[in-house]
């Protein structure tokens, strides 16, 4: 008893409490409702037993149901390129921007700190501020455009089969920037500045100085941005049902928001949790991804 | 010395054996605390009997969800006030409380009296199972000032679909951001709102979406907006914000339903009338959509009996929801009061006859599913990546599968 | 080119940079002072002809804004309290070792944040119903979502504790610190500018928070401002500016006080104690 309090003040048992306590209680409000997901991925499910287990067994009909869906290559598809699209470019715009507020000049903080009004609005009231701005007639965004001389005929960004899911991609960039810009603020600051000094002494050029000491001193923070963008971005899901509602003809949908219609406009949860059963699999990969990125993190 | 009184208050009760009624408190939930059910429950509450009403608003896109939730829980309330499509759901498996017998006892409720539609949407296999809360429907605004200006007659606004086809183009006029007409062909139950009374119009319905004819209702729609006669956005809007580019004169119709008539009178700065939707051909069929929400009580309420008073004090108070909250009356027989507002009087005589040709949605438990499919088809056509009729008969094979 | 004239050089574009991001901002307050109607005009107004202040009077008698936003206080402390206790510690473990053990620890704690609330609130709904949690609902709201930020507020302290070194800890138990005391003394304090931008990052999220409040908190008094907001949606009518004007009354002391506290806390970390 003795040793196992000694361990928990002074050895491993204290880092091993910690772990567990986080842990377990993640495995109760988050891995328990994952499990619910993965199990009636398998099962037919009335609307009205939701409160149960115990639906029927499916077997792998829901599954068949979706990847014959004529919907799904397209889903997979426009998932795809909205991630990505996102996540590259929140990442390339915050740590733009990131860089450019790191100058010590006047005012610069503040005016850093204006950016984070868009992680301080609610989604619905961003995605209908977009829905506005990215509107054919009335659409302030044509209206600048146009008066700019850049098109000639307004662009319906949101009803367009070409455009709609770039239309949600505009917004969900504008949207995530900042939660970018301020992770990689933090760590740009957290560089001694001695390093800089030195190199600058070595002869080493802006550029230079960006990719053997910015870079590399910024791997852990990196990593975590970019992991968790990813797994942001695929949970986005108000920017959709205020902008698009995933039209028209489906041009717009993605992943979480196909589950969702399913789930909860066409009360097929079996076929809801399939996708959300793929997009664990999905954050699987990435969350693997970034286990590994983390062995060549440069501890201080 | 609270505790006293409370205490004395208690004796009192419990001395006075079982002439004071128990009080009851039984929960609604709703999309709107400014509705007439929750504007009703809490005068119902105020009367002295017993009966206390709690509202609880939820966000009419979650409705649906949270309570198929709380049923599934046992967690649920006591009335609701349901979406008139979604009422066959809950009223299939069981989860409404069949009122058809007390209904029959009732001096206050004459289900006879209901319109058709509205009737059907709370019907389920013969057997009622709620009292609906008020009707809408979608006609034709028409902004007189333009019409004129286009070399149309403002008294006579277009009857047929081929009148109203020819009236959207006099009157586009990019020039000046005008566009003929507005509507909703959104992804949504909206957008189905918006289609089935043209499908209808044309002999067609939800179980036959690919009846002859039907086509033709999405030739309409798709002439309206490849020849830029509507807007593109069309597709990913609403009827409300569709209204609002009428209401700012840069549409010159607007399909709506009477939802929109009180911003309309404040906001549009021009004169405009109401008329029935064109049919497909002079003396053609009328149809149009039934819209607004039915009041149930819950199968597993405690309070069953309370439950039914309120429905009735509801129905007792069904001549003031046109006056009050510019909602139509689902009964027929009911006068509407003057508003003060000739164009709103106006419209309201258009909207009540427009009523009579509405068609409930279903009644079908599945009927999210079935819509979703109807939207699938009209928005692939109106994007020009499927042909009307392919489009068609895939939804009607699809809605097949589901009905069946 | 003196240092003077590059400082005002870089203001200048920073001052643009911001206004151009800031549009859509500026749109919401517009939006909250206009006419039902001229929400569509075309072309755009960018200002209100008639500025309707009667929309702000509107959500501050009718809408009750002051108990909504107090509630979302309480979830967002609520939130932050319980993200922070439990996960900073769990951070600091995973940035100070380095084996299988944590890799798996730290790869569980990223895959149990997948999945969006949408979907994952309907077997916590029916958890928490069987366990009698919903008779608490802020609390049960509470605990429900502090498991989605509780991952994001990980992954991010762990890179926080990554700056702190070694040695310094190391030092400090040689002094005769026990672990506990060593991690209070010099590991939170030196790691605290990253903690402190992690939990109000969570703060914002929680008070922002709508899915779960919303399925799990049925009495509208205890409901958070983005409930609050949802009630000028109705299904044929939606009052935009109300919602507007709502939305601008519980983001602006909000956003102020963000702005303030950011430069605090991003400043104070070059200033640190690493030098």
């Amino acid at each position: 008893m003795t040793r196992i309090l000694r361990s928990l003040r002074d050895g491993i048992g204290f880092d091993v409490l910690l772990v567990i306590i986080a842990l377990s209680y993640l495995l109760v409000f988050a891995g328990l409702p994952l499990i619910y997901n993965v199990i009636i991925s398998f099962q037919t499910v009335d609307v009205f037993s939701l409160g149960t287990l115990w639906h029927p067994n499916a077997g792998f009909d829901n599954y068949r149901a979706i990847f014959d869906d004529p919907l799904a290559g397209r889903v997979l598809w426009q998932t795809i390129v909205f991630t990505l699209g996102s996540v590259a470019l929140q990442f390339t715009f915050g740590f733009a921007l990131a860089l450019f507020f790191h100058q010590n000049f006047t005012g610069a903080t503040w005016i850093r700190g204006l950016f984070l009004a868009a992680w301080v609005m609610p989604g619905l009231v961003v995605g209908v501020l977009w829905n506005w701005l990215l509107s054919g007639d009335f659409g302030v965004i044509n209206h600048l455009l146009e008066s700019l001389g850049l098109i000639e005929d307004p662009v319906f960004w949101r009803s367009n089969v070409e455009t709609s899911l770039y239309a949600v991609l505009i917004a969900n960039i504008w949207y995530g920037t900042p939660f970018n810009m301020i992770l990689l603020a933090v760590g740009l600051a957290a560089i001694p500045g001695d390093l800089y000094e030195a190199a600058e002494l070595d002869g080493a050029n802006a550029f230079q100085r960006f990719w053997t000491i910015t870079l590399p001193m910024m791997r852990a923070t990196i990593g975590a941005v970019l992991a968790l963008g990813i797994i942001f971005t695929l949970q986005q899901f108000d920017l959709f049902a205020a902008i698009t509602q995933g039209g028209p003809a489906g041009s717009s949908t993605v992943a979480q928001y196909w589950s969702w219609q399913l789930s909860f406009r066409e009360f097929d949860f079996g076929r809801g949790a399939v996708i959300s059963v793929l997009m664990i699999i999905v954050v699987l990969f990435v969350s693997l991804i970034y286990v590994r990125s983390t062995k060549a993190e440069t501890q201080l | 010395m609270k505790r006293l009184v409370y205490a004395s208050v208690l004796a009192l009760m419990t001395g006075a054996g079982g002439a004071v009624a128990q009080d009851v408190t039984l929960t609604l939930w709703t999309e709107s605390a400014t509705a007439p059910e929750s504007v009703f429950a809490q005068e119902f509450s105020a009367i002295d009997n017993g009966i206390t009403i709690e509202i609880r608003e939820i966000r009419f896109d979650d409705l649906v969800t949270d309570t198929l939730r709380a049923v599934a829980t046992g967690t649920n309330p006591d009335l609701i006030a349901i979406d008139n499509p979604d009422h066959a759901a809950f009223a299939s498996r069981g989860a409404f409380l069949d009122i058809t017998d007390q209904v029959a006892a009732s001096d206050v409720i004459d289900i006879d009296a209901v319109f058709e539609g509205p009737r059907a949407s709370l019907t389920w296999d013969g057997r009622i199972y709620g009292i609906p809360r008020a009707s809408n429907t979608i006609a034709l605004y028409y902004n007189r000032d333009l019409f004129a200006a286009a070399g149309l007659d403002p008294d006579s606004p277009p009857r047929t679909w081929d009148d109203l086809l020819e009236a959207a183009r006099a009157l586009t006029d990019p020039e000046n951001d005008v566009y003929g007409i507005a509507f909703s062909a959104r992804a949504s139950e909206e957008g189905t709102f918006q289609f089935l009374p043209w499908a209808q119009m044309a002999g067609g319905s939800f179980d036959n979406i690919n009846a002859e004819g039907v086509a033709d209702a999405l030739a309409l729609w798709k002439a309206f907006l490849d020849e830029g006669l509507a807007s593109p956005d069309t597709l990913t809007r609403g009827q409300w914000d569709s209204t609002g580019t009428f209401n700012g004169g840069n549409a010159a119709m607007v399909i709506s339903g009477p939802w929109e008539l009180g911003r309309m009178a404040s906001d549009a700065a021009f004169d405009w009338g109401v008329t029935l939707l064109p049919v497909r051909e002079e003396g053609g069929v009328r149809a149009s959509a039934l819209g607004d929400f039915n009041l149930a009580i819950f199968a597993n309420t405690d309070h069953p009996e309370e439950a039914f008073a309120f429905l009735e004090y509801y129905m007792s108070q069904v001549d003031r929801v046109w006056p009050e909250f510019t909602r139509l009356p689902s009964v027929a027989g009911v006068a509407l009061a003057p508003t003060g507002d000739a164009r709103i009087d106006a419209a309201a005589q258009v909207f009540t006859e427009q009523l009579s040709y509405a068609r409930n949605r279903g009644p079908h438990p599945d009927w999210p599913r079935i819509s979703q499919e109807i939207q699938t088809a009209f928005q692939s056509v109106l994007t020009g990546q499927a042909e009307a009729q392919e489009a068609l008969d895939e939804a009607a094979a699809r809605i097949d599968g589901i009905m069946n | 080119m003196s240092g003077a004239v590059t400082n005002r050089v870089l203001l200048a574009v920073a001052l643009a940079l911001a206004a151009v991001y800031l549009f859509p901002l500026y749109w919401m307050y517009v939006t909250s002072l206009k006419t039902q109607s001229s929400i569509f005009a075309v072309p755009p107004e960018f200002l209100p002809g008639a500025p309707q202040w009667d929309n702000y009077a509107t959500i501050w008698e009718v809408a009750n804004i002051l108990r909504y936003i107090g509630n979302s206080l309480v979830i967002a402390s609520g939130v932050t309290l319980i993200t922070a206790l439990v996960g900073s510690g769990c951070a600091y473990v995973l940035a100070r070792y380095r084996n299988g053990w944590i890799d798996a620890a730290l790869f569980a704690v990223l895959m149990l944040q997948v999945l969006p609330p949408s979907l994952m609130v309907t077997p916590i709904f029916v958890g928490f119903a069987s366990v009698g949690l919903l008779e608490y609902p802020r609390f049960a709201t509470i605990l429900a979502f502090s498991a989605k930020t509780m991952p994001f507020f990980v992954i991010l302290c762990r890179a926080a504790f990554m700056t702190v070194p070694r040695e310094l800890e190391e030092a400090a138990l040689v002094d005769g610190n026990s672990r506990i005391g060593a991690f209070f003394m010099i590991v939170l304090p030196l790691a605290r500018n990253g903690l402190l931008i992690s939990a109000l990052l969570v703060f914002m999220n929680g008070f922002g928070e709508y899915v779960y409040s919303a399925s799990i908190i049925a009495d509208n008094r205890l409901q958070p401002a983005s409930i609050g907001m949802t009630n000028f949606l109705q299904p044929n009518v939606v009052n935009w500016n109300a919602i507007m004007a709502f939305a601008a009354t519980y983001v602006t002391p909000i956003l102020a006080a963000f702005v303030l506290l950011q430069r605090q806390i991003v400043n104070g970390l070059t200033a640190g104690a690493l030098k």
